[in-house]
């Protein structure tokens, strides 16, 4: 077990180095600096250098390089120059938004996939089963962007039900975490129902109504806690999925979150806050791996972390 | 299994739940509590630019966002009153050589945090704005020195003559001494203005409340929410669904739809802000003005202005909108392919032409669409022109290295004043289009030294003719500052700056 662990440590600073090196160059590569956007199109070729120099932007790109690995190592990504204040603490201020969306598009994800994918399990290769499917299918094809707007325009400017963006309560929550929930609801459901119909197949299945148990309690008892082990580590990247991925949906909705951070400090080359996002995503991901990881070997005590 | 693991796995997932919980009880964007632990929520008012950074001085200062929110919560020494300085921080103000100008401040001025207001904070915050590297540096490069001879003078001397000082000042907003330079500031700063700071999510919503002390009077308002929605549709839905009170700028295919939902209503002034589009003037073919003569002859700009932005728009007749100071109106260029055709001939390019044009998405609204009409309209004359819509980043970068045929963009007189725009760009030292005439350097030059305003608006009135007759660029459309807003919100003035006072804003009902 120390061992596993250890390993995926060494692994997992390799894979932040990694992103932290191609962010850097990628971000390089771009045209355009952060000095050219601050003093804007009116900017005089000296005023351009003079502010080069105080951002360190003149210095060779390996010397950039080097100096921000170890700033880094240090957790210090530098000063946002859109932000006004520290890259890091730019990109916490927005992680909490971003996660309460994800852990609420999970719930309905889970909620969701799970009792539809129960359901047509139960009653396989009827028609609420194929209607299921069908819809499950519509859900995984249509784009975020289009489902949100709609959704947007349905609830908050024809009902006026529901609010269209964030503003402190739980009802905000709903349209932007069912909108980035939508389409993994008909996935889950799917592999859901795709797990039971194999373990009802199964032998202790068999076994369990030959000594007389109830369809029941062999369905929720055996069955379903078996099925749980594929999905629960499926989740798992999901909801790093979630984390990243909410770009979209956050635009929409104006959800304050690290997705709209990113967008923004792309477009006008807030180095610093890119690199401190995307790294902030990769640990996220990198820890829900190292959890889904160590879950597997929970849930499912046959399988042996150290050959994993 | 052993029973253990059981437990251990309910464990997890009471644990699960626990945490989603504490999650869902930090749902962002909310207004807080309400100032004075009164019922009345923040009136809610959206720009459709981020806030990104509350210090003045800085990277966003002339950002139209950074400037509405500081307008808000800092005063200036002087504003701008329909062309005019108006006093504000300074009651009046006298130049006792051509060189120096001596403010008296106004004295019953404190801050949010209860300090009082004197001389030593205008010098400490007009110095720092003198050493910052941000955008308003060359505002402030001819300042030589900022004295504070009693608690309520200033006097600033400038190596030159300089008749735009007073314009300059109405964007110099004035911060307390005692706190520049303290770790953390401009998360929660502090200012003279209407409005306090509340709490602060850069790019995300800045929450004032009334300083109830203001020496003009406290705002009739208890809050202020300033959210920003990325997203236009989303904008639009959250006026009309109640959860914003005001949102600007309203898109011209937006206007009507507007128009016709109860409870709203919908105000519009001529703006500041107005497309323009520069021809290279430093490299062929564009070097030669009757090219560039021919390229404007060969739009009806009438007709596509009108049909893209109705009434969200205007056709400009000089290089400068009208609601800007040192406006002169000049004679339109008229539509007509054929002189276009046979100007074009006569340049040698009577075979056609090969050019291209570059501009960014958001620059303004349907700048694509523009831009597409511009390109086809020349086709018909036999130019043809190769679109480049790229990132802004990437046009900037361009712009600024003179690497391009003809480019389009939103320009905005951030000032309101002639100097902003004409005095900054086109003279032959700024070199931002390859334009370089002697006659026009010494125009400007004059106009933003003299300060008398009636010679400097005849002054800018000639550069505006230089540039027009030149055809230095097509000065397609000035945009109208346009405002949705409930109709429950009384004394809003819609502003051509985009930065509305709110201070005498009520709401009812």
């Amino acid at each position: 077990m120390t061992f596993f662990i250890g390993r995926r440590l060494a692994q997992a600073l390799l894979q932040i180095w990694g992103a932290i090196t191609i962010v850097f160059v990628a971000l390089r590569v771009l045209p355009g600096d952060p000095a050219e956007l601050i003093l804007g199109s009116q900017a005089t070729p000296d005023q351009l250098t003079e502010l080069r120099a105080q951002l360190g932007l003149d210095d060779p790109l390996l010397v950039q390089y080097v100096r921000h690995l170890g700033d880094v190592v240090r957790l210090d990504f530098g000063e946002s120059w859109r932000q006004g204040m520290a890259a890091l603490d730019a990109t916490l201020v927005r992680l909490g938004p971003t996660l309460s969306l994800a852990v609420w598009a999970m719930v309905f994800t889970v909620v969701l996939g799970f009792l539809s994918g129960t359901y047509a399990a139960r009653h396989a290769n009827s028609p609420i089963d194929h209607l299921i499917s069908v819809t499950s299918l519509v859900g995984q094809a249509l784009p975020p962007f289009w489902i949100g707007i709609m959704l947007s325009l349905i609830f908050a400017r024809g009902l006026q039900i529901l609010p269209s963006t964030a503003d402190g309560t739980m009802a905000s929550l709903l349209l932007p975490a069912f909108t980035l929930a939508l389409p993994f609801v008909g996935w889950l459901g799917r592999l859901v129902r795709t797990g039971i119909l194999e373990e009802m197949n199964q032998d202790y299945v068999r076994t369990a109504q030959a000594k007389g148990l109830s369809r029941r309690v062999v369905f929720y008892v055996h069955v379903l806690r078996n099925t749980l082990v594929p999905v629960v580590t499926m989740l798992g990247l999901l909801m790093g999925n979630f984390i990243a991925n909410g770009v979209i949906v956050e635009v929409v909705f104006a959800w304050p979150g690290i997705g709209t951070l990113l967008v923004d400090s792309i477009s006008f080359r807030d180095y610093a806050v890119v690199e401190a996002v995307l790294t902030v995503v990769t640990i996220c991901y990198i820890i829900l791996n190292l959890l889904v990881d160590l879950l597997y070997g929970y849930l499912d005590p046959r399988i042996q972390l150290e050959n994993a | 299994m052993a029973p253990s693991d059981e437990v251990g796995r309910r464990e997890f997932l009471t644990l699960l739940g626990a945490g989603a919980a504490l999650l869902a009880g930090c749902a962002p964007g909310g207004s807080g509590t309400t100032p004075g632990g009164g019922t009345a929520r923040p009136l809610s008012a959206a720009f459709n630019q981020a806030i990104n950074d509350l210090d003045p001085h800085g990277a966003s200062a002339v950002d139209e966002a950074s400037l509405l929110a500081n307008r808000q919560i800092y005063d200036t020494l002087v504003t701008r009153n329909g062309g005019e300085a108006a006093p504000s921080l300074a009651i009046s103000w006298r130049q006792p050589d051509e060189k120096t100008w001596e403010f008296t401040l106004r004295e019953d001025v404190t801050f949010h945090d209860g300090s009082k207001l004197s001389s030593a904070d205008v010098k400490a915050s007009l110095e720092r704005l003198a050493a910052s590297t941000g955008p308003q540096k060359p505002l402030w490069a001819s300042i030589d020195a900022i004295q504070a001879p009693d608690a309520k003078t200033i006097t600033i001397t400038t190596k030159e003559p300089l008749g735009t000082l007073l314009v300059n000042l109405s964007l110099a907003f004035i911060l307390p001494a005692a706190q520049l330079g303290k770790e953390g500031f401009f998360r929660k700063p502090v200012g003279s203005g209407p409005f306090a700071v509340e709490s602060f999510t850069p790019s995300a919503q800045l929450l004032l409340k009334a300083a109830p002390k203001y020496w003009g009077g406290a705002p009739a308002l208890t809050g202020l929410r300033l959210p920003y929605i990325p997203e236009t549709s989303t904008r639009m839905t959250s006026l009309q669904n109640s959860e914003v009170d005001i949102t600007w700028i309203i898109p011209p295919d937006e206007l009507a739809r507007l128009r016709g939902v109860d409870g709203l209503e919908v105000e519009s002034t001529p703006g500041v802000n107005y497309f323009l589009t520069w021809f290279n003037c430093g490299r062929k073919p564009f070097a030669d003005p009757q090219v560039r003569r021919a390229l404007h002859h060969a739009l009806d700009l009438k007709s596509i202005v009108a049909s893209l932005y109705g009434e969200a728009a205007t056709v400009m007749d000089a290089p400068i909108p009208a609601a800007v100071f040192g406006h002169a109106a000049q004679d339109p260029y008229a539509y007509d392919p054929d002189l276009a055709k046979k100007l074009l001939a006569e340049a040698g390019h009577g075979d056609g032409l090969r050019t291209t044009m570059m501009w960014f998405k958001d620059t303004g609204p349907l700048a694509t669409e523009l831009a597409q009409s511009f390109i086809s309209a020349w086709a018909k004359v036999g130019v043809t022109v190769e679109a480049q819509q790229i990132e802004k980043a990437a046009w900037i970068k361009r712009l600024t290295a003179l690497d391009w045929d003809i480019e389009l963009q939103v320009n905005t007189v951030t000032t309101g004043d002639a100097d902003y725009t004409l005095g900054r760009l086109y003279t032959s030292a700024a070199n931002r289009m390859g334009y370089a005439s002697k006659k026009l350097d010494a125009v400007l030059a004059d106009a933003r030294s003299t300060p008398d305003q009636d010679r400097r608006k005849a002054l800018y009135g000639q550069a505006c003719e230089i540039i027009w007759k030149d055809a230095v660029g097509i000065f397609p459309a000035a945009l109208s500052a346009t405002y949705g807003l409930r109709s429950t919100v009384k004394g809003f003035q819609p502003a051509a700056n985009g930065q509305p006072e709110f201070r005498t804003v009520s709401t009812a009902g």
